[in-house]
C-alpha cells in the first residue's frame, strides 16, 4: 500500500512489544459474528499511475466550462482566479493542517481567519464576521435559525421568492420540524413589490430574507425593504453577491442585520457544486448568537500580538445541544482563497471586476435582444445575471442546440419556476470577451 | 530566520495605490455606472481592502504558512480528526478542469464522468457500512447527522408516530446532541461504564415509545468498539426507534466490520477524515449519508441514478450504455439540506482514495491504524494510565490525572510541551468522561520511527520540571494566549481606522 511505512518486520515487533500473536488478535473486541469475513466487494487497487488514466478517462467524459463559451449563473460563477491563490492556498502547511486547536503551531490559520474577517466585515459594512460556514445556501439558513432565537419569535420567516430557489428549499429544510411557519412572496415582477412585503410581515415575523442582487440578477429596492421589516420589529437577512460589492451599497449599508453569500466568486473554482465558502456577518448585538468558529486578537504571554479561537461558548463542543448551531469546522480552505483573492484585487480591482461584468451583461442583453425572438423577462435593473424570455418558448431545445455550439448558454428556470418556463438565466462574468458575447448572440439568434 | 516584518496583517501592509491583479480594459461600449444601476442601490466607494502588490501577497501568505503544524510537515496524532497523509496524485487529479471546472447547473449530457464518478462512490459507501442506500449531499460530519435525523423525523411523521426524543452517550461528540436540537428533539443523555462502554441498563430505562434515535459512535469515543453493539441495537429497534451511527471513526473498521451488520439504520463518513481528505485548516469536510432501505425514500433529493439505454453517440449505432442521471422525482425526500450537489471537490478525493486502496488495501489501512495505535498504547501507558485498558482500536484515551494529582502536570501542560519538540498535540480534554484525557490517533501512515519519537519524547517530558511544562510551548512562534481576554474582550476585526 502506497502510504504505509509498517514493514513485516516493523508489525513483527510492534506486535511484540502490545504483547499480541497477531493483528487479528487486536480486533478481538469485536465479535466474531459482527465481522465481515469477505472482502468488500469493489474495485481491485490501482497504482497512482492507473489511478491517473482512469481519473483523466471520467474526467474527459465531462465538458468543462473551459471547452464552452460559459454564460451559467445561479450561484456558481465563472469568475478569474489569480495564479497566486491556487499556489499559495496549494502549500501543504495550510491544506493538511486542520482547525487551530492549538494556536501556538496555527498563527498562520489563525490570522488567516482574522483577516479573512475583517476582510467580511468591510465588504459587508457589518461589524463581525465568523470564520465561515458551508455554503451560501446552509449560511442563509443558519441565519435564519439565528434571528428566530435572538428575536424570540417563532411565529415565521418571510422571504421572497427572488431568492435563490435552493437556498429556499434548503431554509425550508431546516425550518420543517420546528414548528415556523416560511411565507414566500411572489415576484411576478422579478423584485419584491414594497406593499407586498408589508401586507407579509407582522409581530410573529423573525425575520425578512431578501437577496440583492437576486437570483435573477434583479437589484432590490433593499433599502425600503429592509425598513418596512424592522418597523415589524423582523431582523432582515440578505444574500448578497461578493463581487456586486465592488460598486453596490453593502448590506450593512442598507439595513441588512445578517448577510450571508456565497464566497465561491473569491477566488474559489465551481467544481460542480461545492466545497464552496459560507460567508456570513451581522451587527455586533447579534455575535453572541453566530455559529461557526470566531477568530479573536489577543496577546500570548510575553505579551505578543496572536490569535485565538474565541467566544467557543457558543459552540457544541461546549454547549451540546445548547450551543447556537451543530456547526463544527469552517470552510477553511476556501476562507484562505478569499482572503488572497480579496488581498490581490484590492478594492480597485473589486471596483473593476464588477464594472466589466455590469458593462458585459448589458452589452449581452442589447445584442441579444436585437433579435425579435428575445426579451428581458423583467424591466428591474440588473447587476451580472439577467432572465431572457425566449418568445417562441423552446428553451431546452435552445440551450441543448446551443451547446452543441459551443455554448454553456444559460440556465433554464422552468425547474423553479414554473411560470418561467420559456425562460432562461444568463450570467456575464468579467470573463467574456465581447467576441465571445457576439459569437453566442450569433448563435442564440440564428438557432430555430 | 523567521521573517516577521511580511506577517503584520494584510492591513498594516497596504499602502493606498499599490496593485496587485489587474483586469483588461473594457472591450465592450462602456455606459456610466450611473445610468445601469439607480443611485440608490451604488456605493460611494469601493469596500476599505487593503492595497498590495503580488510579491507581497504572496510572501505574506508563503510565511503565515510557515507559522502551522500540517500533517504534511509534523506528526499530527489529534484524536478524532484522523490526521493522516493526504495523497498528492489526489490534489492533482481533482484539480483536472474536467472535475473542477464543471458549472453545477449543466446539463446531464455533460457530466457523464462525473455523475459515473459519484454513482459509483455512492455504492462504494453503501457496500463499506453495509447499507442499502446513499446520498452525497452533505457538507461535513455534523451536517450529515442533522441530515439523516431530519430522515429519521420525516420516516416517523410518515408513518404516524410522535417521537421527539435522541438518545446521546455521554461521550459522544457535542454535535450529536446539537445535531438534534436543530432537527427538533429533546436529547437524553445515556451514562457510560467506568470501562468506557455503553451503561445499558441506563439506556434501557430511557427505551419507551418516545425514542425517535440513538446515537452511538463505535468505535467508540474513547477508542473502544461496544461488544454488546447487537444487543443495543435490538434494544432501540425494539422500542421502535432507529440506531445512528456517528461514523467519525470509520477508520477503524474497513473491510473488518460493517455498521449496518451490527445494527445500524444510519449513518455519516468523515471523508475528510477516513478517505484522507485533506482538511484544509478547517475544512472542507463532506458528510455522505448511508441508510437502510426503508429510509431510503427519506433522503434528500437529488440522487444519482444510473439506467442503461441507447447511447446518444451516432457513432456507436444505438448500442447500449450506461448512463447517469440526477434523481428529482422523490416525493417523500426531507428536501434539499444546501444549495448544489455537495462538496463534490472532497468526494473526487475519497474515490481516488477508496480506488487506490480497493478491498484489500481498505483493509489494510483498518488493519495499521489499529496496529499504530496498540503500539503506542503499549509504549506510554506505563507513564500515563490508559483507564479503558491494554487494548484499542486506531485512538486510545490516555489521562494525565495521575501526573496532575502527584506534579501538578495537566494534559494541556502535556500537550504544550509536545508542540516544542515537534509534535502536534493530540486531543485534551475531550472526552469529558475521562479526567485530564488525552486522545492520540496516530493513524496508519505514521512508521515505527516516529511513534518511538513521540512515545519517548511523552516519557521525557513528564520527567522534567514541572514550572517548565506549565510555560510550554517555548520554541513556538508564540507562548500561551491569554485566552481570557480574548473572549472577554473580544477583537474579531482590525479596526478600519487604527
Amino acid at each position: 500500500m502506497p502510504y504505509l511505512y509498517n514493514t513485516p518486520e516493523d508489525q513483527a515487533a510492534m506486535l511484540a512489544a502490545i504483547g499480541a500473536r497477531s493483528i487479528d488478535e487486536l480486533f478481538a473486541m469485536i465479535p466474531a459474528d459482527m465481522r465481515l469475513r469477505r472482502p468488500l466487494a469493489i474495485p481491485p487497487a490501482m497504482s497512482e499511475m492507473e489511478l491517473t488514466q482512469h481519473m483523466t478517462s471520467l474526467a474527459a467524459k465531462n465538458t468543462h466550462a473551459g471547452q464552452k463559451v460559459c454564460f451559467l449563473g445561479g450561484g456558481s460563477y465563472d469568475h478569474f482566479i489569480p495564479a497566486a491563490v491556487d499556489e499559495l492556498a496549494g502549500r501543504g502547511e495550510f491544506y493538511t493542517s486542520y482547525t487551530p486547536y492549538q494556536a501556538e503551531v496555527s498563527q498562520g490559520n489563525l490570522q488567516v481567519v482574522f483577516e479573512y474577517q475583517t476582510l467580511i466585515a468591510r465588504l459587508t459594512g457589518l461589524d463581525v464576521s465568523n470564520a465561515s460556514l458551508y455554503d451560501g445556501g446552509s449560511a442563509a439558513a443558519e441565519a435564519v435559525l439565528m434571528a428566530i432565537s435572538s428575536t424570540r419569535r417563532y411565529g415565521k420567516v418571510v422571504i421572497a421568492a427572488s431568492v435563490h430557489p435552493e437556498y429556499r428549499q434548503t431554509i425550508a429544510t431546516y425550518l420543517e420540524n420546528l414548528g415556523v411557519e416560511l411565507e414566500t412572496i411572489g415576484t411576478p415582477r422579478g423584485v419584491v413589490q414594497p406593499h407586498d412585503l408589508a401586507a407579509a410581515v407582522d409581530d410573529k415575523t423573525a425575520c425578512v430574507v431578501v437577496q440583492q442582487p437576486n437570483f435573477f440578477g434583479c437589484i432590490e429596492d433593499a433599502a425600503a425593504l429592509a425598513s418596512i421589516a424592522h418597523d415589524a420589529g423582523a431582523l432582515v437577512v440578505a444574500a448578497f453577491d461578493p463581487i456586486s460589492l465592488g460598486l453596490l451599497k453593502r448590506p450593512g449599508d442598507w439595513g441588512a442585520d445578517i448577510a450571508v453569500a456565497e464566497g465561491q466568486t473569491l477566488g474559489t473554482p465551481m467544481q460542480y457544486g461545492g466545497p464552496y465558502l459560507g460567508i456570513m456577518a451581522c451587527r455586533e448585538k447579534l455575535v453572541r448568537r453566530m455559529p461557526g468558529r470566531i477568530a479573536g486578537q489577543t496577546g500570548d504571554r510575553r505579551g505578543k500580538r496572536c490569535f485565538v479561537l474565541t467566544l467557543q461558548t457558543r459552540e457544541q463542543h461546549i454547549r451540546r445541544e445548547k450551543a447556537t448551531s451543530n456547526v463544527c469546522t469552517n470552510q477553511g480552505l476556501f476562507a484562505l482563497r478569499a482572503t488572497i483573492y480579496l488581498a490581490l484585487l484590492g478594492p480597485q480591482g473589486l471596483r473593476d471586476t464588477a464594472n466589466l461584468c455590469l458593462q458585459k451583461t448589458r452589452y449581452a442583453v442589447e445584442r441579444l435582444c436585437e433579435h425579435d425572438r428575445f426579451e428581458l423577462a423583467f424591466d428591474a435593473p440588473t447587476f451580472k445575471e439577467v432572465v431572457i424570455r425566449d418568445r417562441r418558448g423552446r428553451v431546452d431545445e435552445l440551450l441543448a442546440d446551443a451547446l452543441a455550439a459551443g455554448f454553456l448558454a444559460g440556465v433554464p428556470l422552468g425547474q423553479w419556476y414554473p411560470e418561467l418556463h420559456d425562460c432562461f438565466l444568463i450570467a456575464v462574468t468579467e470573463q467574456r470577451t465581447r467576441n465571445e458575447i457576439d459569437s453566442w448572440t450569433h448563435a442564440l439568434a440564428k438557432m430555430t | 530566520m523567521r521573517n516577521t516584518r511580511d506577517t503584520n496583517l494584510l492591513f498594516e501592509l497596504s499602502e493606498t495605490g499599490r496593485r496587485a491583479h489587474r483586469l483588461p480594459a473594457c472591450d465592450v461600449p462602456e455606459r456610466p455606472v450611473g445610468e445601469l444601476v439607480p443611485a440608490s442601490a451604488l456605493a460611494a466607494a469601493p469596500p476599505a481592502l487593503p492595497e498590495l502588490s503580488e510579491p507581497q501577497v504572496v510572501r505574506h501568505f508563503a510565511n503565515l504558512s510557515q507559522l502551522n503544524m500540517s500533517v504534511d510537515t509534523h506528526f499530527y496524532p489529534l484524536g478524532s480528526c484522523t490526521m493522516k497523509y493526504n495523497p498528492k496524485r489526489n490534489e492533482r487529479v481533482a484539480a483536472m478542469p474536467g472535475f473542477s471546472d464543471l458549472h453545477p447547473y449543466q446539463s446531464e449530457g455533460t457530466l457523464q464522468g462525473m455523475l459515473q464518478l459519484l454513482y459509483e462512490l455512492q455504492e462504494y459507501l453503501q457496500e463499506i457500512s453495509g447499507l442499502d442506500a446513499c446520498s452525497l449531499q452533505p457538507s461535513a460530519g455534523a451536517h450529515g447527522e442533522l441530515t439523516a435525523l431530519w430522515v429519521a423525523a420525516t420516516y416517523f411523521r410518515d408513518r404516524g408516530e410522535k417521537r421527539t426524543k435522541v438518545l446521546v452517550p455521554d461521550n459522544a461528540h457535542g454535535t450529536n446532541p446539537a445535531s438534534a436540537a436543530m432537527a427538533g428533539f429533546t436529547t437524553v443523555t445515556v451514562k457510560t461504564l467506568p470501562s468506557g462502554t455503553l451503561d445499558i441498563d441506563d439506556l434501557r430505562r430511557h427505551l419507551d415509545n418516545q425514542i425517535a434515535v440513538f446515537m452511538i459512535t463505535n468505535p467508540n469515543t474513547v477508542g473502544i468498539f461496544e461488544p454488546r453493539i447487537r444487543e443495543i441495537a435490538d434494544a432501540v429497534h425494539q422500542a421502535g426507534g432507529l440506531v445512528y451511527l456517528d461514523g467519525a471513526n470509520m477508520n477503524a473498521i474497513l473491510g473488518i466490520a460493517r455498521p449496518g451488520d451490527f445494527g445500524a439504520d444510519m449513518q455519516h463518513y468523515n471523508p475528510h477524515k477516513t478517505f484522507s481528505g485533506p482538511h484544509g485548516g478547517g475544512g472542507p469536510g463532506a458528510g455522505p449519508i448511508c441508510v437502510t432501505e426503508k429510509l431510503a425514500p427519506y433522503l434528500p433529493a437529488p440522487v444519482v441514478i444510473k439506467t442503461t439505454e441507447p447511447s446518444p453517440d451516432p457513432s456507436l449505432q444505438g448500442r447500449e450504455t450506461d448512463r447517469y442521471h440526477l434523481d428529482y422525482d422523490r416525493p417523500k425526500s426531507i428536501g434539499r439540506v444546501r444549495a448544489f450537489f455537495g462538496n463534490v471537490g472532497v468526494l473526487v478525493r475519497a474515490y481516488c482514495y477508496i480506488r487506490t486502496h480497493g478491498p484489500d488495501g481498505l483493509r489494510r489501512v483498518s488493519e495499521n491504524a489499529v496496529l499504530n495505535a496498540n503500539y503506542l498504547l503499549s509504549r506510554v501507558k506505563h507513564c500515563l494510565p490508559v483507564p479503558q485498558g491494554d487494548r484499542c482500536m486506531h485512538e486510545f484515551v490516555a489521562s494525565a490525572a495521575k501526573v496532575k494529582t502527584e506534579k501538578g502536570i495537566s494534559a494541556m501542560d502535556l500537550a504544550k510541551r509536545l508542540l516544542d519538540f515537534g509534535f502536534h498535540a493530540p486531543t485534551v480534554y475531550f472526552p469529558l468522561t475521562v479526567k485530564e484525557s488525552i486522545m492520540v490517533e496516530p493513524t496508519e501512515t505514521e512508521s515505527k520511527e516516529t511513534l518511538d519519537a513521540f512515545a519517548d519524547t511523552l516519557i521525557r517530558i513528564m520527567e522534567e520540571d514541572a514550572d517548565l511544562l506549565h510555560d510550554a510551548p517555548h520554541t513556538t512562534p508564540i507562548s500561551r494566549p491569554d485566552e481570557v481576554r480574548a473572549a472577554r474582550q473580544p477583537m474579531l476585526v482590525w479596526p478600519e481606522t487604527y
